[in-house]
């Protein structure tokens, strides 16, 4: 697996790239509360850009999980993008839908941090 | 019948077999696995069930499904099996034949009440970080059952069709 940060009009965008299973999931967690801890509360506004992720199991979905609930609990976002296939199955299977914002379209995704 | 491959402090192995019924004729393939706990073999198991599903002619979303039930079940066995003690061992038994694929996979801890295990699509756990491994071996695979306490799963996943 591997992340590529890149910040875009106050947003954190991460690239993940591969597969978020096993203990590939715990890197992504230590990246993901590493940039968190950078950011002031109220200011960590998170996209998950997983066009590129070609599996996922529970942990790597735990994980996206706790990313939202700390970064609710700081007073921001987390959004996902280029959910598809069997990632956004596990989803919706999972009944998260209601909890994940999820785009397809990067400056769409980006405005949404924007809007009231 | 069967070859192993191992080295002199044995870290993976693996058996290949077939059992054959009263007439003699091949019925089924059995691949044995045998593997310390270390949550760092998964890539093994991950490797080993997407090249036998692939060969058993199911498709791409079914093999991936397949894939996710076995990395669910390897990762339980490892980690709250066997608590990732690499003196205990996960075994894996891989089972093919034309009408379904099934995995049985085994560790040696105390087992567990899969009854006792909560309900990951209630409203009140959705935002737990765990928890879901068994909803998604059950939601992936045909039949999911558990033996010996919880500490044996075998899962089975149909052919949708014969060739």
């Amino acid at each position: 697996m591997n992340v590529g940060i890149r910040r875009k009009e106050g947003v954190t965008v991460l690239d993940i790239e591969g597969r978020v299973i096993g203990s590939e999931s715990f890197a992504l967690k230590s990246i993901i509360d590493d940039e968190i801890r950078s950011l002031q509360d109220g200011e960590v506004k998170m996209l998950l850009n997983m066009g590129q992720v070609r599996a996922m199991d529970s942990s790597g979905l735990g994980i996206i999980i706790a990313a939202y609930t700390s970064i609710q609990r700081r007073g921001g976002r987390i959004a996902l993008l280029n959910v598809s296939g069997n990632i956004n199955s596990l989803i919706v299977v999972s009944k998260l839908v209601t909890i994940f914002d999820r785009y397809d379209d990067e400056e769409k995704a980006i405005l949404s941090f924007h809007e009231a | 019948m069967g070859k192993a491959v191992s080295d002199s402090s044995p870290k993976v192995n693996v058996e290949v077999s077939t059992r054959r019924n009263a007439l003699g004729k091949t019925t089924d393939q059995v691949i044995h696995l045998d593997l310390p706990s270390s949550t760092q073999l998964v890539y093994v198991i991950d490797a080993v069930i997407s090249e036998i599903a692939s060969d058993m002619g199911f498709d791409k979303e079914e093999t991936e499904q397949i894939n996710l039930a076995v990395i669910e079940a390897a990762m339980n066995a490892i980690k709250h099996g066997n608590g990732e003690d690499s003196s205990k061992r996960t075994r894996f038994e891989f089972i093919l034949n034309q009408e379904q694929l099934t995995v049985v996979v085994e560790d040696q801890g105390v087992g567990f009440n899969r009854d006792n295990v909560a309900d990951p699509l209630d409203p009140s756990n959705l935002l737990k970080s765990s928890g879901r491994g068994i909803f998604l071996m059950e939601t992936c695979m045909d039949s999911v059952t558990f033996e010996a306490s919880g500490r044996i799963v075998r899962m089975v996943k149909l052919r949708s069709a014969t060739d």
